[in-house]
């Protein structure tokens, strides 16, 4: 007679084989090679769009007629990608056959160097974002008439010796605000886009080291 | 994860979690992985546990869980390769186990649709509708007449 599946799934669990449990060992070690290939992979599609980014702005202000600012901003965004290749490069000195906590305990150390040199760099990239900006405008013939209305319409007290006081201590003031919150403004930028991956790596560094325990 | 909560925490439900697994899983890595990702899961969620069902219920739930959220990104990862999905859902592993009914039966369960499987594995570990219903988070209604409609598929494709 043929058996029902109720009979079969008790006789069958009834024998010693049918029950192998499996060894918890490499427990983090495909999670480790998942997280840190997913961060390579953001950190890289991140300088991509940073260079496509740099060319459309370079077009842009082309079309614009600020083209001064076009080509300082494209200079500027393409130093970012090139300290950043760089740093993505030497992961590669990363030891790949320690362990998963020591790789992954490694690649946080590298992540933590990589976001410390970008938030000194921040401290000059965004203030001289500022600059090029101004810099563009000043210099853009398409925009003359518009910075002489400004200026021409200034109070006389404003000037020193012919120079719109006013307007460059504006200038130096919040290019040195800027400067000053450069490196928070990475930051915050920073843990928008990679927060939420940044944490689980550090959630599986928490684990790992009470397993450890 | 201490050996100890291990011992005495999972390792008595282990039965548990490795019935689900297989339900889950085409060959032995998949199945290893699915094993450690649910140990892991327990663990972890541990301090979620609220006591008001049984610590085995929980275990079924949160088993559940996990290998259907595996099984959702393993199916993701693959959109792009239609046909190592296609090739992997064929080469379905038939001899985890010693008895071959159990082996066959356990192929027919993996054809079966994700909550199917789940109903199926809760029906066969003789968890009444409401138990049934409360894991899955369906109307207990319902069970009955779905867990008779999966038996007659499982027999059709054993036949």
């Amino acid at each position: 007679m043929e058996k029902s599946i109720e009979t079969i799934w008790k006789e069958g669990f009834l024998k010693k084989d049918a029950v192998i449990i499996p060894k918890l060992n490499n427990l983090y070690s495909q999670k480790s090679k998942h997280i840190i290939d997913k961060i390579r992979r953001m950190l890289k599609i991140n300088l991509v769009g940073i260079v496509v980014f740099s060319f459309m702005v370079l077009v842009a202000s082309y079309v614009q007629g600020l083209f001064l600012s076009g080509v300082l901003i494209f200079i500027l965004l393409n130093v970012i990608v090139f300290v950043n290749r760089n740093l993505l490069r030497s992961i590669k000195e990363i030891d790949k056959n320690l362990n998963s906590y020591e790789y992954l305990k490694s690649f946080d150390s590298w992540l933590k160097k990589q976001i410390a040199i970008n938030e000194k760099l921040s401290a000059f990239v965004y203030p001289s974002l500022f600059i090029s900006m101004i810099l563009g405008f000043w210099f853009s013939e398409r925009f003359q008439k518009g910075i002489a209305i400004i200026l021409g319409n200034y109070n006389e007290i404003y000037f020193y010796k012919g120079y719109p006081i006013f307007w460059i201590l504006l200038l130096v003031a919040i290019t040195c605000l800027l400067a000053f919150f450069g490196g928070r403004i990475y930051k915050w930028d920073v843990n928008l886009i990679y927060g939420r991956v940044f944490r689980k790596l550090e959630e599986i560094i928490t684990d790992i080291e009470e397993l450890r325990k | 994860m201490s050996s100890d909560f291990y011992k005495t925490s999972i390792l008595p439900f282990a039965a548990i979690i490795i019935k689900i697994c297989r339900a889950y899983t085409n060959n032995q890595e998949d199945f290893e992985d699915y094993y450690q990702e649910v140990c892991l899961q327990i663990w972890r969620s541990k301090d979620r546990f609220r006591q008001q069902s049984e610590w085995s219920t929980w275990i079924y739930r949160l088993s559940l869980n996990v290998c259907l959220t595996l099984l959702k990104k393993k199916k993701n990862n693959r959109q792009h390769f239609a046909s190592d999905y296609i090739y992997a859902e064929i080469m379905e592993e038939n001899a985890a186990f010693s008895d071959e009914s159990l082996n066959q039966l356990y192929g027919a369960i993996r054809q079966l649709k994700e909550v199917d499987r789940a109903v199926i594995l809760l029906y066969l570990e003789e968890k009444s509708y409401q138990e049934i219903a409360d894991i899955i988070g369906t109307n207990p209604n319902n069970i009955g007449v779905r867990v008779k409609r999966i038996k007659e598929r499982l027999k059709k494709i054993m036949s």
